[in-house]
């Protein structure tokens, strides 16, 4: 295996984490926050004696040395003299100085690779700007002279995270991705890998949202602990998706034994119990129901993703609805995809009859099908980690030797991974 | 700020996480870790025993490091650890490895959470400890030729013959092209690097680099190794030893001579093997850094131009040439007249 080369490494960088690994692993081998936290002590401090001496070390400091990233970054950003910022906004690199370096730290210090003797996948948002392909590219190849790069698109590494699911039997780079975060979700119709960049919608709900929610009934309850940590591990610990609100409220109101949980908050010195109640069904609810939540939103997901499906091609949207598939942490609450199924189904199911009745014709049916799988939460990086470690993988991807024949302008087209 | 650390921060975080387990099942794991210079690492369970971590490491410059001792080094490092460590030899060694351990994590329970992370640090320090081996032969051989010219007058002809014809240890890390070479004498050890850049940037980043390297040590950090660097022709002590491209453009050596005070046994003496090792890696890492500084140097000046350009732009005149009142901000934007 060894002897096969060095493996690609696969690095994607979201709004509020970066996901980074090799080829060939199941999972990230780090997944921390993409922040940055650089030095802000003055640069009168050093470097102001010595005038006369003719050393570049004296002329500036070293201040651009002096930065931590991820974990480190938050904690460093705690104390005095760093100040903490986030390179990507809304999934687009917005700094690229601080993205330079941190991909500087995140290579070296991280990965512990020589970037000559890797190639890269990087990943980049659905209606990403050519611009800042060209950007990346120049930074990955100009500054860090990497051996080979791809650039893929998100949703499109979504769905080949979805092959492992027993449920999809032929491998096709069509479906539709619904891509739920920290910060936002989007739906995103992808036909034989490419995304159909005018059926995009985003919903402006999403994790942290649903955390919020948590913490504003814990609030409203006056549990002893309402922090946004605590709201967010009974996010992660005891929410799931029910079939119906009514008959759930109904359930916990007859087996309040099995239904209200009870989480513990460790202090260092004391302990505190906060009852879980309601809350572990409503928060996640809010995506189909988004009025409990929000008033400016009002939309339920199902219903996104069938106006998405409706006005994507029409000779597509069978497939679409055929192979939807779900990525990032928010999706990954209990029965999350059953509701999600049962809902869209519903919603075809009573147009189709619509139709039939108003046409007088048999229709042959639309399949809903929602996939779920168990590398869902990482799954861009987990398609990513497939693909690159494909032998077809170098075949692909641009070349240093490319770069410096054509100029930054060669990364706006790659070709697509072939399915095997 | 950033130092390149000896031992492998991945490999470190998965034992450690193997070794206290979050959950009380354990799931199996397979995976592949790289390190700088072509290293590969596999960390992975065996299909029926999860209690069993399989650690194999591929070097691509093992055949030379056979040549220096590697293993005998290596079991040496550790074989202290054998109630939970298991060395493999022979045949049983990882296909496509070089060299593997086997951990149990049932039987390491039994110490205390301060040896358990000694045992993983040293694992961590794998890639080091197999590196350094080359290192300590030389620097052993080094206190032979110590104890051989205590007494003599080494300024003699033959001995200095003698000292010229001392066997030179090559380790070629990155092939042909890069290699480090180890010349023991008995007042000082010679480590030199040849280094090729791959591309034309590189290679003016790194000999003005160099050269400052070379200048620091001679103004403020006067008990650092000596640093020498030449450019195309190879040092004389090693001129029959260097393979590959002899005339490149390229090329460079750079050579550090490590005086008896760096020499001292123990810790002073592994964190040299360490720091030295590691050389390669760190100027590289240093020339990316400095394209990064020169690249946020220029998107700064892009910026103060395009403001300069802005504010630049021919006035609006009316009909009658005369320029209409059209004030702008600093940065070149304008408030729009007629507009609301």
């Amino acid at each position: 295996m060894a002897s096969m080369g060095t493996p690609a490494v696969v690095m994607d960088n979201g709004t509020g984490l970066t996901k980074l690994g090799f080829a060939g692993n199941d999972s990230p081998s780090y997944v921390f926050p993409t922040a940055i936290s650089t030095s802000t002590a003055s640069k009168t401090g050093r470097g102001g004696s010595g005038g006369r001496s003719n050393n570049l070390s004296t002329k500036r400091g070293l201040e651009d040395l002096d930065f931590f990233i991820g974990d480190e970054a938050i904690h460093a950003a705690t104390g005095p003299n760093y100040s903490l910022s986030y390179p990507i906004k809304h999934g687009q690199i917005e700094d690229w100085d601080h993205m330079e370096r941190f991909w500087e730290s995140s290579i070296f210090k991280y990965l512990r690779c020589e970037p000559e003797d890797h190639y890269f996948l990087l990943t980049e948002p659905p209606l990403n700007p050519p611009e800042n392909r060209e950007s990346t590219a120049e930074i990955m190849f100009e500054s860090f002279n990497c051996a080979g790069l791809y650039i893929a698109v998100q949703a499109v590494l979504a769905l080949a995270a979805s092959w492992t699911s027993p449920k999809v039997q032929d491998r096709s780079l069509s479906g539709t991705v619904i891509d739920s975060g920290d910060g936002v979700t989007h739906v995103i119709p992808v036909a034989e890998g490419y995304v159909i960049g005018t059926a995009i919608k985003n919903i402006p709900l999403a994790g942290r949202d649903i955390t919020l929610f948590i913490q504003q009934l814990l609030r409203d309850r006056g549990e002893p602990d309402t922090s946004l940590q605590t709201a967010e591990r009974i996010k992660q610990q005891f929410c799931y998706v029910c079939p119906d609100i009514v008959q759930e409220f109904n359930k916990f109101d007859q087996y309040p034994q099995e239904k209200f949980a009870q989480y513990i908050v460790e202090y260092a010195e004391r302990k505190a119990k906060v009852d879980v109640g309601y809350e572990r069904f409503l928060a996640p609810e809010i995506f189909f129901n988004p009025e409990i939540c929000s008033s400016d939103y009002l939309t339920p997901l199902p219903t996104v993703v069938d106006q998405v499906i409706k006005a994507s091609p029409i000779d597509v949207r069978k497939k679409l609805y055929k192979n939807i598939v779900l990525s990032g942490g928010s999706t990954m609450f209990k029965d999350f995809g059953k509701r999600l199924q049962r809902d869209l189904k519903s919603i075809v199911n009573e147009r189709i009859h619509l139709s039939e009745k108003l046409s007088g014709t048999q229709s042959t049916g639309v399949d809903v099908q929602v996939i779920s799988h168990k590398k869902q939460r990482y799954a861009v990086w987990f398609g990513g980690s497939l693909l690159a470690q494909t032998s077809e993988f170098k075949s692909y991807c641009y070349t240093k030797s490319d770069y410096d024949e054509y100029g930054p302008s060669i990364v706006r087209n790659f070709s697509l991974f072939s399915v095997p | 700020m950033l130092q390149i650390e000896p031992h492998n921060l991945l490999v470190q975080k998965t034992l450690t996480e193997r070794i206290f387990p979050d959950s009380e099942s354990l799931k199996s794991i397979d995976r592949i870790i790289t390190d700088f210079d072509f290293t590969t690492y596999h960390i992975s369970t065996f299909p029926d025993e999860k209690n069993l971590v399989l650690i194999s490491i591929y070097l691509k410059c093992y055949d030379d490091l056979a040549k220096y001792g590697v293993v005998e080094y290596l079991n040496g490092k550790y074989s202290k650890f054998n109630e939970f460590l298991t060395i493999l030899s022979g045949n049983d060694i990882e296909q496509g490895y070089n060299y593997s351990l086997v951990l149990d994590t049932n039987k390491i329970e039994s110490i205390d959470d301060e040896s358990k992370n000694e045992v993983i640090n040293e694992l961590a320090l794998l890639k080091r400890h197999a590196i350094a081996a080359p290192f300590e032969q030389a620097f052993t051989r080094y206190d032979e030729l110590v104890q051989t010219y205590a007494n003599s007058n080494t300024y003699a002809e033959e001995i200095q013959q003698e000292l010229q014809n001392e066997k030179v240890l090559v380790i070629k890390y990155r092939g042909l092209d890069e290699c480090i070479y180890i010349k023991p004498s008995f007042d000082r050890v010679t480590v030199i690097f040849s280094t090729v850049f791959q591309d034309e940037t590189d290679k003016i980043f790194g000999k003005v680099f160099l050269q400052e390297f070379v200048d620091a040590r001679k103004r403020s950090v006067q008990t650092a190794p000596q640093v020498l660097y030449s450019h195309k022709e190879a040092p004389l002590d090693i001129t029959n030893y260097v393979q590959g491209k002899k005339d490149d453009e390229n090329k460079g050596y750079i050579t550090f001579v490590l005086f008896p005070r760096h020499l001292v046994k123990g810790d002073r003496r592994d964190n040299c093997i360490s720091h030295i090792q590691y050389f390669r890696n760190y100027f590289h890492y240093h020339i990316k850094c400095s394209k990064a500084y020169m690249h946020s140097r220029m998107r700064f000046r892009v910026k103060e131009f395009l403001k300069i350009l802005n504010r630049a732009k021919p006035e609006n005149v009316d009909d009658e040439g005369k320029a209409i009142e059209n004030r702008k901000t600093a940065s070149g934007r304008r408030f729009e007249v007629g507009r609301v």
